[in-house]
């Protein structure tokens, strides 16, 4: 094992690989150092109770690059994505809204709670398809720094610019709508239905501290679309073998370009001199050197931990500081002995393979989310809900099933803290719910893991349990994420590097940060 | 009768559009519903612009700065006075909190100068950020330079603080809940959403526009009664307008409820948008889908007037807001279409008398609608909360009237009783306001333009909207 | 079961022998019964045709402002179409291209039946306002048989309680066929005559059972779609989707058209007081559409000298194509065919296509692209007028 490397990677989650894959491809001498027994980060599949596959935290891929799934030829180290097609939603009067991959299907059920709906669920789709192709390109952008008088920045700028320009009128003036709007406001205006309106605005609340009647919900409406829009590349589903195959998919194509990982081996801090890096210290004592280093964790730790803050601008740290990471979301993992039956639709059917959303109105999430905003966990939470074993058989003993259960809102700043009493009464909370709507899913629990946002940070090292690393409000994103002049995978420490979510373009796992931020730093002459 | 022109509403705006058309030497009516003329002095900033060019100041306006701006109550009983000296406001806030003190100067600062930002703005039509006009461009490009001028920090601020919740900005700077409820309150004016909503941290900035640094409310004037009384207009009252003519796309007068016809080539409507659009105008002549985009306008009316008499008291600008979690809970009942259990109420206490400011009272209930019974349920709860933050008001408070939303509506007719004619959330602001495409005062209606509180820049801004249009106006009529 | 069966489906399910089903609207309709399709296209030209046409989507508009809410929507006059009249119309966004086409029956004074390719509920509900009107989806409860070929009005004869000899083309009148309420309009997609029965949906399976047994001496035949495609070729008919792209399914402007450029112009009547899109056709009509559709006929003696050059005799599908086919002029592409078919009646190798305004006379001659045994090759083809079967039968 070499003393000395191009670039350490901190931190192996998705971004931290996609970063030193792409660094190792272009030749670098790459090492990736986890904390963890194993790499992932919050994309980690682990099997808890013996035979029983969790995909731990993040449980759906979306939006992985098109780019980096054949750049890095992910097919090729075993990525599989299976499809995820359908959503039912079942409702409070014992009736159910689903949505199917077939549009005739979809539309055919939308008719018969709304006809108009049905018509202006086309027209909305095709507007939101519209808006996704208006979107993409600032995804793939690294942003300019907005206060800066700099060549580089001001043709980033203008060429930002054009683009908004160069959109046909309605659709700039829809965007802006979909970036400022609640997405409650926004699908009030285009259906009635509520539990449609519902399903879709709680689309758009999760992993945010923030409810469907809050402005700025309204964009994450258009994630689904982005995902359609990479064709045939489906990068939108279920991971065979759970989210941490995506992540073993990365590492195997990283170390196959020469990268080393090396788990187990948490970083204590980053060494600086002069104004520069020089490497890192692991918890142990032991230093490797090394002439760049980047840091796939969030802000938080990159600036204030990793480093000394004494070593950056007031600014800055005033910034990060400031950087909101509520953590809101909460994940139940169950084994159960069989499948549930919800009421609404009995039997297996094909539901049973696509996603259960338990968001019979708005009235429900919004006041799931006035509980959090007051401290408290929803004592009816919003959930999305997944039988990964009815996708990818091999997470579960044949016969058995496992669910995944994801939950709005557990705020990371309870009231009177997360003891584990109340990491127990949340779970009950949430499997209660459940079984409003499928009475025999508590007989069917052999195990269940209940974590909430401080499990979540304890195990990940995400700050407060934040899963996006950091909030995805309009303040803190884009240009100002994670801080102005500050969101261009950089630091004021030469050298050091940023390449983790709490970078455009934000969370879920899309890999662009990790990519970017290699891009970046090869272009430094890293 | 044939006019020059035709201006509906003798409010603020209406007039001040109707005199800058009458000092450019039109021929000018204006077409007021109501009988009497309404007595209740205006809030709002007046631009120095129209008090200038309409040469008002001989006329006799008067701009009323009440010093301090405010009053809180506090929850021991006490006050929290702020002013318009920054100084003098830190003085006040050490008594509760030495660290909020020692930070509101520069926040005054900062705030100030992104009102003044604003400020800029306001005094023209929105930017057409998409324009290829070769003479826009050179104003977008002279904003833009104009604001980097300011500093780094006042763009970042600009960019962050824009789309950010009041709570999220407040909380960042200070840990006063009284101080931060009077604050946040400004954020949540006359809007269905409360501190911790985005975009609020805009109404906190767009209420402190023209005032000096760290004042974040309007001041009060007498506009509407100078404009009522200024020759040069014809002003006929009890004249409703039922009907905007239109022959092959352009405007031809209106008709009035009456049935009596005025001709005129141009007419400009200071009623909100909504109601001249769709009460006014027969909607074949419009795209279909702008014509949705203006019933999508949000005006959901939250506020009511409670004009009380509290016999001997003087208290200034009172305000109930003692915390930021206080004013989230009022909205929270509005979120379901419900009155407010505890309501945020802010008002002028003057010789006796107060006309109070209450939120959030939707004009749509859950259960029902407003009636008598509801009126003085309202009422009640006004007095409520006055005697439990206002110990001299308790038991002395006496509720003369009640206007709801619907009364609101009924009385100056707009549309959900919403006084600004539109929330001013982010996405019904500048050229979306009050949709695309007639943000610049035009409809696509030849002829027919709006210059009311529902066009740029919006409510609070007394006279803003009606010297943009008219000078839009001027520009297209002939000679 | 997750798409729908028409209200006739009991009665075309057993008939569908190959079991060649295709999607319409959401709906399970037969791309033929037979296990070819020829014989069903023959019954359209030489007997008659019983089509399916339920999918169809239908809309009751009724009320005091019925009519001035569609003339607000489509091009045609409405106001001008009397009642017991039936107007085939285009209707555009506010840009003027074309959103869909469909027909109008004015069934009384204040009541009317649309009917369009695609959903247009919410379109209508959004230029309702201010209006006194009612607009009721009844595609579901409205099952639709096609009667088309030359025998039609004498079968109908033995039915229906009214004189149809009376009903002119493009005309609608209420009756019963059997004791069975309906309307019959004489409309149709085939070009040739024949007449639409829209009844109610519960009376559906009747209704067939009735029709079939009074046909059965003049040569009723089920058809399905694939003969229906050739048919409305011949007849010049286009078809949203395959012809044009309709405005708001459109990804690029390239996509979209006006009623000028699919041949509408006719269809556009610009002194009407207001309608959507008015403002943009006034300004095109002033300039003239740069685009053209248009109906080609390929030189058989060129088609047939392709396919000798690698010794094949031509082999032309029997069903009707619809696929992008470039036309060429001077060496260059100047447009596409969108739909096409041999038809077997004319004996001719027919298209529509969309060419450039310049090439778009009658006459005019232009090659259009045939794949021969792998490559492409172009013809020698002529633009000619449409329809290129339009019997005197079809009106009389």
């Amino acid at each position: 094992m070499a003393k000395s490397y191009d670039a350490i990677v901190v931190g192996g989650g998705h971004n931290g690989l996609v970063n030193a894959a792409y660094l190792a491809r272009a030749g670098r001498r790459v090492l990736v150092l986890e904390r963890r027994p194993i790499v992932g980060g919050a994309a980690v599949t682990e099997e808890v109770f013996p035979g029983y596959k969790f995909s731990m935290f993040s449980y759906v891929v979306s939006l992985l690059r098109p780019e980096i799934i054949r750049e890095l030829d992910l097919p090729g180290h075993g990525l599989h994505i299976l499809p995820l097609e359908s959503t039912l939603t079942p409702m409070l009067n014992g009736d159910y809204l689903a949505a199917w991959a077939d549009h005739d299907e979809t539309r055919r059920e939308l008719y018969r709670h709304s006809p108009r709906d049905a018509d202006a669920y086309d027209v909305y789709g095709r507007l939101m398809h519209h808006m996704a192709q208006a979107v993409k390109p600032i995804l793939a952008m690294v942003p300019p720094d907005p206060t800066s008088l700099s060549p580089r920045d001001l043709a980033g700028l203008l060429r930002l610019g054009r683009h908004m320009r160069g959109l046909e009128a309605s659709h700039f003036h829809a965007l802006y709508k979909l970036m400022t709007m609640s997405s409650a406001d926004y699908l009030d205006e285009w259906f009635e239905t509520d539990v449609l309106k519902a399903t879709k605005a709680a689309s758009g609340i999760i992993g945010t501290f923030l409810g469907p009647r809050s402005p700025g919900t309204a964009y994450v409406l258009l994630h689904h679309y982005m995902g359609e829009l990479d064709g045939v590349f489906r990068a939108w589903g279920f991971a065979k073998g759970g989210t941490g195959s995506v992540s073993e998919a990365i590492a195997g194509a990283a170390r196959r370009l020469g990268a080393e990982i090396r788990v187990d081996a948490p970083v204590a801090r980053v060494l600086v001199r002069g104004g520069r890096v020089t490497g890192v210290a692991l918890e142990s004592g032991e230093e490797i050197r090394a002439r760049a280093v980047v840091s796939g964790l969030d802000p938080r730790r990159t600036f204030l931990e990793l480093v000394e803050p004494g070593l950056l601008p007031d600014d800055l740290v005033g910034d990060i500081r400031r950087f909101k990471f509520r953590g809101s979301s909460g994940k139940v993992n169950l084994a159960l002995d069989g499948l549930p039956e919800f009421t609404c639709l009995p039997g297996h059917g094909a539901h049973l393979r696509g996603a259960v959303s338990i968001s019979p109105s708005l009235e429900w999430v919004e006041r799931a989310y006035d509980d959090a905003k007051y401290g408290e966990f929803s004592r009816r939470p919003y959930m999305d809900i997944v039988i990964p074993s009815l996708i990818d058989p091999g997470m579960a003993p044949p016969g058995r099933h496992v669910m995944s259960i994801f939950v709005q809102y557990a705020p990371f700043a309870l009231n009177g803290g997360w003891t584990d009493q109340r990491r127990e009464a949340f779970g009950d909370a949430v499997i209660d719910t459940v079984a409003q709507f499928a009475p025999n899913l508590p007989s069917l629990i052999r195990h269940r893991q209940v974590l909430t946002p401080a499990d979540i940070e304890r195990i990940t090292g995400l700050s407060e349990g934040n899963i996006f690393q950091g909030e995805l409000g309009l303040h803190q994103l884009f240009m100002l994420r994670p801080a102005a002049s500050w969101a261009r995978y950089r630091t004021p420490i030469r050298g050091y590097y940023q390449c983790g979510a709490g970078t455009h373009p934000g969370g879920g796992i899309m890999g662009a940060s990790g990519r970017l931020a290699a891009l970046e730093m090869l272009k430094d002459g890293a | 009768m044939s006019y020059d022109a035709i201006v509906i509403g003798a409010g603020v705006n209406g007039l001040v559009t109707a005199h800058y058309l009458a000092r450019a030497g039109r021929r000018v009516v204006v077409l007021e519903r109501a009988v009497a003329p309404d007595e209740a002095p205006d809030a709002g900033w007046v631009p120095p612009a129209v008090i200038k060019e309409l040469k008002l100041t001989a006329h006799g306006v008067r701009v009323e700065r009440p010093n301090p701006w405010i009053v809180a109550a506090l929850p021991d009983g006490g006050r929290l006075e702020l002013f318009a000296d920054p100084a003098r406001s830190a003085d006040a806030i050490r008594r509760l909190s030495s660290a909020d003190a020692a930070r509101w100067p520069e926040f005054a600062a900062r705030m100030g100068r992104l009102a003044a930002v604003l400020e800029d703005l306001y005094a023209a039509p929105p930017p057409d950020v998409r324009s290829r006009d070769p003479g826009e461009l050179l104003r977008l490009a002279g904003l833009a330079l104009r604001t980097r001028r300011l500093g780094k920090r006042t763009v970042v601020d600009l960019l962050r603080v824009l789309p950010m919740s009041v709570a999220e900005l407040l909380d960042d700077w200070f840990e006063t809940d009284a101080l931060k409820g009077v604050l946040a309150a400004a954020g949540v004016l006359h809007l269905q959403q409360g501190p911790r909503s985005g975009g609020t941290a805009f109404s906190l900035l767009h209420h402190h526009v023209g005032s000096p640094p760290g004042v974040f409310r309007s001041p009060r004037s007498n506009l509407g009664a100078v404009l009522a009384r200024l020759p040069g207009v014809e002003i006929r009252r009890g004249a409703e307008v039922a009907r905007i003519d239109v022959a092959a796309g352009r405007v031809r007068g209106v008709t009035l409820a009456t049935g009596e016809e005025l001709v005129a080539p141009i007419v400009a409507s200071s009623a909100d948008p909504r109601r001249t659009v769709l009460g006014m105008l027969d909607a074949g002549w419009l795209d279909p889908e702008q014509v949705a985009a203006l019933r999508h306008v949000k005006c959901r009316g939250v506020v009511a007037r409670v004009s009380l008499a509290c016999e001997g008291v003087d208290a200034g600008e009172l305000a109930v807001a003692p915390s930021m979690e206080y004013l989230e809970r009022a909205y929270d009942d509005a979120k379901y279409r419900r009155v407010s259990a505890r309501p945020y109420v802010e008002g002028s206490l003057r010789n006796g008398v107060m006309d109070a400011h209450v939120q959030y009272t939707p004009y749509r209930l859950a259960d029902g609608a407003w009636d008598a019974e509801r009126r003085r349920a309202l009422g009640e709860s006004v007095m409520r909360t006055l005697g439990e933050h206002v110990p001299e008001l308790r038991g002395k408070a006496v509720v003369r009237e009640v206007l709801t939303p619907l009364d609101l509506e009924g009385r100056y007719g707009v549309t959900e009783g919403h006084l600004y004619h539109g929330e001013l959330t982010l996405d019904q602001i500048l050229f979306m306001r009050p949709v695309p495409g007639w943000s610049r005062y035009r409809t696509s209606i030849g002829g027919l333009y709006l210059c009311g509180a529902g066009t740029h820049p919006g409510g609070a801004i007394a006279g803003g909207p009606g010297r943009n249009a008219a000078r839009v106006m001027l520009q297209e009529m002939p000679r | 079961m997750p798409l729908n069966h028409t209200p006739f489906h009991p009665r075309t399910a057993p008939l569908c022998q190959g079991q060649t089903w295709r999607r319409w609207a959401g709906h399970l309709v037969a791309s033929s019964y037979e296990l070819v399709h020829e014989r069903e296209y023959h019954a359209i030209r030489n007997a008659a045709a019983l089509l399916d046409v339920s999918p169809l989507y239908k809309y009751l508009v009724t009320g005091r402002d019925a009519g001035r809410l569609l003339d607000r929507v489509v091009t045609r006059n409405v106001a001008a179409c009397r009642v017991g009249q039936v107007l085939y119309t285009p209707w555009c966004d506010a840009a003027g291209k074309v959103q869909d086409d469909g027909t109008i029956a004015r069934l009384d004074e204040t009541t009317f039946r649309m009917t369009s390719a695609e959903p247009n509920l919410r379109w209508l509900s959004l230029n309702a306002s201010g209006l006194d009107v009612t607009v009721a989806d009844v595609s579901a409860s409205t099952a639709a048989l096609a009667l088309q070929g030359p025998t039609a009005r004498t079968i109908l004869r033995q039915l229906a309680d009214l004189d149809l000899a009376g009903l002119r083309y493009f005309g609608i009148a209420a009756t019963t066929l059997a004791g069975i309420p309906v309307t019959v309009s004489r409309t149709g997609y085939t070009g040739d005559l024949g007449y639409e029965i829209w009844v109610d949906a519960e009376r559906a399976v009747p209704l067939w059972d009735t029709v079939m047994a009074a046909g059965d001496p003049y040569g009723i035949t089920p058809c399905g779609l694939l003969a229906l495609d050739v048919a409305r070729i011949e007849a010049g008919l286009i078809l949203l989707d395959v012809d044009y792209v309709p405005a708001h399914r459109a990804l690029i402007e390239d996509q979209k058209s006006s009623p000028y450029e699919l041949s509408l112009g006719w269809a556009v009547k610009l002194d009407k007081e207001t309608f959507v899109g008015k403002a943009a056709l006034a300004a095109e009509a002033t300039r003239g559409p740069s685009w053209k559709l248009v109906g080609l006929e390929t030189d058989w003696d060129a088609l047939e000298a392709l396919f000798a050059d690698v010794g094949l005799p031509p082999r032309l599908p029997t069903a009707a194509w619809r696929v992008s086919v470039p036309v060429y002029a001077g060496g260059r592409q100047v447009g596409y065919a969108t739909s096409g078919c041999w038809s077997p009646l004319l004996k001719k190798s027919l298209a529509l296509a969309h060419v450039e305004a310049a090439h778009g006379a009658v006459g005019t001659e232009v090659a259009i692209e045939v794949t021969v045994e792998h490559r492409r090759k172009r013809a020698a083809a002529r633009v000619v007028p449409t329809p290129f079967f339009n019997p005197e039968r079809k009106r009389a």
